[in-house]
């Protein structure tokens, strides 16, 4: 009887049906937290809302100067994050063979990933914010998000320069080309996809970073612009965290959750879109 | 037959670690001819093409000992600039491997690197070596179109162009007909014979009868060793071997 329930073609059936349970669960849970914090914000969000200064503790006014000082810090950051970590992976997978060396510089980079990022920004407060006295500003800020976005560029990268297809470096070769022209002129262009795409997700992970931040970047009110890299910053997830904490205002609370929800969106989505366009042109 | 041979191995071995691809081979390969180097899978055929331009050493981290000597000048010597080799040799894989992007540029790729930055002159040796090919006609219109658009047949014509391009001595072909059918296999075999005095061809083959139609001379290789080789109608007609004898014959391999 039992042999009988468990057909191969009901197995097929529960199978698919338990499957799609779980991606459905997964992207209703996503939608959920995306109409919880929309629906409360998107209210509030107007044109002034973008494009002023907070007023009153963040009661009143706007949120453009956090705005542009959480786009500085995390672009800032990741920009930082890149080099480094585009060039340690092409270091670990192109110029060392695997050895003792390439596996303590991968864990060591695990590791990295493994810190909590309140440790991080601890070790940022102490690294860039006293000793190299840079103060609480964006550069700090932004210095520390490159450290805590480091390993997943490394990560990411690595990857995308292992999945190109050894044939090419051999094509590369044989048409006379050095190793390093190799990699500019091939590997790199082939594994820029699956890169950039670490990058974004590096973006996404640093817009949204609160902890690191509260001691690196300050948490602060701007009341203006920030005129150098030097100024401190207050970035979206903190001045949310603050508005909510205090009980300052749940209105602009959830109205900066949801620019930084649709920040992050739109991020991921013109991110995408650009890398079909690239990839449709490369080929 | 007096003339000194093109290419020229004197008792080359190539190991792997422990393990030994190719041993104490030697063979003559006169300038202007097509030569042929038979045997079955595993025998080492494919390292020796790879070992010829030094990318066995580069990348399987194989090691050579012996002779490869291009117009007499030992190859394994010290000091020799493997980008200068290699665009003096040019090398075809077994499955078609063109570079990501448009035709031109897989064409262009090695030239730029040689030097050569004139859009016109790229332009020029671009349509040179795809006629070479055999392939002008079919891709003309599309030059900046992905080159993996092409059909298998077509790939392996342009990298057979890709390796021309770079005006080469010498071009080691590894089994280039291995994936394509009879119809494109006999234009890449129209292509090499038309092409003969302009370079020297070494091309690899599993295909008994494809060596014995293109061929000037032919070596057999079985396990790693060199069984007899000499002009492609003696070696087809009456080897001196009998293992030679069994193989061009297909009782085994």
């Amino acid at each position: 009887m039992s042999a009988r329930l468990f057909t191969p073609v009901r197995a097929q059936l529960v199978a698919r049906a338990v499957l799609w349970s779980m991606m459905s669960l997964a992207l209703g849970i996503l939608a959920l937290v995306l109409w919880f914090v929309l629906r409360r914000g998107l209210a509030h969000i107007d044109w002034a809302f973008v494009s002023t200064a907070p007023l009153d503790s963040g009661r009143g006014g706007g949120i453009f100067p956090i705005l542009v000082g959480t786009l500085e810090v995390t672009l800032l950051g990741v920009a930082t994050a890149a080099p480094l970590g585009i060039g340690t992976a092409i270091y670990l997978a192109e110029y060392t063979k695997e050895g003792r060396l390439t596996r303590a510089i991968r864990f060591g980079s695990e590791c990295l990933a493994g810190v909590p990022s309140i440790i991080i920004g601890l070790f940022g407060f102490v690294l860039f914010v006293t000793t190299l006295r840079l103060g609480w500003s964006i550069l700090a800020g932004a210095l520390t998000l490159a450290l805590m976005t480091l390993p997943l560029v490394i990560r990411t990268s690595e990857e995308a320069l292992k999945s190109v297809p050894t044939a090419y470096r051999e094509v590369a070769l044989s048409l006379g080309a050095s190793k390093w022209q190799t990699m500019l002129g091939v590997v790199l262009p082939a594994a820029l996809p699956g890169i950039f795409t670490g990058l974004i997700l590096g973006l996404g992970r640093a817009i949204g970073e609160t902890a690191a931040l509260i001691f690196t970047a300050g948490s602060s009110l701007p009341h203006q612009l920030p005129r150098s890299l030097l100024d401190g910053t207050r970035t979206l997830s903190i001045h949310f965290y603050q508005l909510a904490r205090e009980g300052i205002s749940a209105d602009h609370a959830y109205a900066t959750a949801a620019v930084l929800v649709l920040a992050i969106s739109f991020i991921n989505l013109s991110s995408s879109f650009a890398m079909h366009r690239f990839m449709r042109r490369y080929g | 037959m007096t003339t000194e041979p093109k290419l020229d191995i004197v008792s080359l071995n190539i190991r792997y670690g422990e393990k030994a691809a190719l041993r104490n081979l030697s063979l003559s390969i006169p300038s202007g001819s097509i030569y042929a180097v038979i045997g079955p899978s595993g025998s080492g055929k494919t390292s020796l093409l790879r070992s010829i331009t030094l990318l066995s050493v580069e990348l399987d981290q194989a090691r050579l000992s012996g002779k490869i000597l291009l117009d007499g000048r030992d190859v394994l010597a010290a000091g020799v600039d493997r980008a200068t080799l290699r665009r003096k040799v040019g090398l075809v894989m077994a499955t078609p491997q063109p570079l990501p992007g448009s035709i031109h540029h897989n064409l262009t790729f090695g030239p730029r690197l040689a030097g050569q930055t004139q859009r016109q002159e790229l332009d020029a040796l671009v349509e040179a070596a795809l006629r070479s090919a055999d392939l002008w006609a079919e891709v003309k219109e599309r030059l900046n179109g992905p080159a993996s658009a092409l059909s298998g047949g077509q790939q392996q014509r342009l990298c057979i162009a890709r390796a021309i391009a770079l005006s080469p001595e010498v071009i080691l072909l590894d089994e280039p007909c291995s994936g394509l059918d009879p119809i494109s296999t006999a234009k890449i075999e129209e292509m090499m014979r038309a092409l003969q005095t302009r370079f020297t061809w070494v091309i690899v083959t599993n295909n008994t009868k494809q060596a014995a139609r293109v061929s000037d001379r032919t070596a057999f290789v079985l396990s790693g060793e060199l069984i007899e080789d000499g002009p492609t109608s003696r070696i087809f007609t009456t080897p001196t071997d009998p293992r030679t004898t069994g193989y061009v014959e297909g009782r085994f391999g």
